[in-house]
């Protein structure tokens, strides 16, 4: 059963892709295919896409975006940046987009707990400040507070002195 | 997978030596005359390793949804969440670190790459440039939660100056600062200086600090008052995100994320407590989120050097594979984190 074991380890080296093995028709075939996928244009394709994605988010940052005073606008766009990008990653680095269908057995449900994961913090987390109790209400932070800083940082009471 | 995963390296078929004899070598010894033969068929078609490393990625997947999600409803949650530059964020050392992180993710492929072609030195390299973009992203890490240190930003009460609004509790933590013997001492020592040994901007600063003074200690002190030393003290930014920033940005010295100067950066030796409404739930978040996510870089790192004492041949290949995954998670998560710290 050792003898077993131990071929077995080698067995399945179509599938590792160990790379050691000699010639047999699965893996020829198997590395064939990984050649044709790990061109190292690509990764750099790949990497320029990232970049170039990069710079795009970091254009809602700079003077040239138009939607400025309309921040939702920026952060949906960000999001689908973001999500592009994760997907690049995960499709060409990971290998992911040249594996076997185990890999929906393993993203899919990570991805769909980790959505419902978010959610479910919603009532408690989310809407934690929807009703507070007033003890609360005097020690958190409002908008009014802001409004209150930016008064005090246009009123200039302290600039005057400092003129002459 | 199919039965002739079984098969030898000696160039049999898979089925050739399940039932011919005439193949019959010493591997065949202890089994295949009688019965059935016993055939090793993994559950997934990848290697353990591999297939552990994706558990592992999927747990960890898991692991940062919880954190980056409940980032997101605590904030979208909050009624005031600080502005990035007011909690002295830069987005440029962000989307620096950004192109860092991609960039070490190109490196490991191609270190994977090398591997498999049996180009061990190159691959040995890839791998060397690798670690030495995580350790350049943790550097940059560091440099940048120093800049939250300096600013009184931490993430718990002992050290943290953060205020949420400028209360009376505020007032009461600014006289108390003011009134600690080390900080007498400086503030007699700054106003005995005579002019000319201060900038402009120190003796115009010098002059606001006094005022400031005479205001926390004032029996007719009002809330607008201390919003006007909360104002002095840590300005808010100036309006909106970033561009604007451009002109007014330029000329102020400390130069972090294109603030204002307030007096605590103009006498570092200050410390007053600043106000940044939200600014105490920012800054848990801020450090928890990096914090893991540089824990994760570390662990990363740490692979790294391990495998660098290997000799990073073919055979090797499946190590690199399985740090390479872990390492793509990790810029994976800085994907997410970046957009959702620095620029929302």
């Amino acid at each position: 059963m050792s003898d077993h074991d131990v071929h077995s380890a080698h067995a399945h080296g179509p599938i590792t892709r160990v790379g050691d093995i000699p010639t047999h028709d699965d893996h020829g075939h198997e590395s064939g295919h990984d050649h044709g996928h790990g061109g190292i244009g690509k990764y750099l394709l790949v990497f320029l896409a990232l970049c170039g994605l990069t710079t795009m988010s970091f254009l809602t940052y700079s003077s040239f975006w138009p939607w400025r005073d309309q921040p939702h606008v920026g952060w949906a766009f960000m999001m689908a940046v973001s999500c592009t990008k994760a997907m690049l990653v995960v499709l060409f680095f990971m290998h992911v987009f040249w594996e076997a269908n185990w890999k929906y057995v393993l993203t899919i449900p990570a991805a769909m707990m980790a959505i419902f994961l978010a959610l479910m913090l919603v009532p408690d987390v989310g809407m934690r400040t929807r009703m507070v109790s007033q003890e609360r209400a005097l020690h958190m932070a409002r908008a009014s507070d802001v409004r209150l800083m930016e008064q005090a940082a246009e009123s200039k009471v302290l600039a005057e002195p400092a003129a002459h | 997978m199919n039965a002739s995963a079984i098969s030898l390296p000696h160039g049999h078929d898979g089925h050739s030596h399940g039932h011919d004899d005439g193949h019959h070598d010493g591997h065949h010894d202890g089994h295949g005359h009688h019965g059935p033969v016993l055939q090793y068929q993994p559950g997934l078609p990848l290697s353990r390793g591999k297939l552990i490393m994706w558990l592992f990625l999927s747990t960890e997947i898991m692991f940062f949804a919880a954190l980056l999600g409940s980032y997101v409803v605590l904030r979208f949650g909050a009624p005031v969440w600080p502005k990035p530059h007011h909690v002295h964020l830069s987005e440029p050392i962000g989307a620096f670190n950004t192109f860092v992180l991609i960039c070490s993710s190109v490196t490991i492929v191609l270190a994977l790459e090398a591997a498999r072609a049996n180009k061990a030195g190159l691959a040995k390299l890839w791998m060397l440039l690798t670690l030495l973009l995580g350790t350049l992203f943790l550097g940059v890490k560091g440099y940048e939660y120093q800049a939250k240190f300096s600013h009184g930003i931490f993430p718990q009460a002992p050290r943290s100056r953060i205020y949420e609004k400028p209360d009376l509790y505020y007032g009461s933590a600014v006289r108390a600062r003011l009134g600690e013997p080390a900080i007498i001492d400086k503030l007699k020592e700054l106003d005995d200086t005579p002019a000319d040994q201060l900038t402009a901007e120190q003796v115009s600063a010098r002059m606001r600090l006094q005022q400031i003074r005479k205001m926390v200690t004032s029996p007719e002190q009002q809330a607008f008052d201390l919003a006007v030393v909360a104002d002095q003290v840590m300005p808010l930014p100036t309006d909106g995100q970033g561009g604007s920033h451009g002109g007014g940005g330029d000329g102020e010295s400390g130069g972090h994320g294109g603030h204002v100067s307030g007096l605590n950066d103009i006498f570092p030796w200050l410390k007053l407590p600043a106000v940044i409404p939200g600014g105490n739930m920012w800054a848990s978040t801020y450090f928890l989120l990096t914090g893991f996510h540089a824990v994760h870089v570390l662990v990363g790192l740490i692979v790294f050097t391990i495998l660098l004492g290997y000799k990073l041949g073919p055979k090797d290949a499946g190590k690199i594979e399985n740090a390479g995954l872990y390492w793509h998670f990790v810029d994976l998560v800085w994907i997410f984190l970046f957009p959702l710290l620095y620029l929302f």
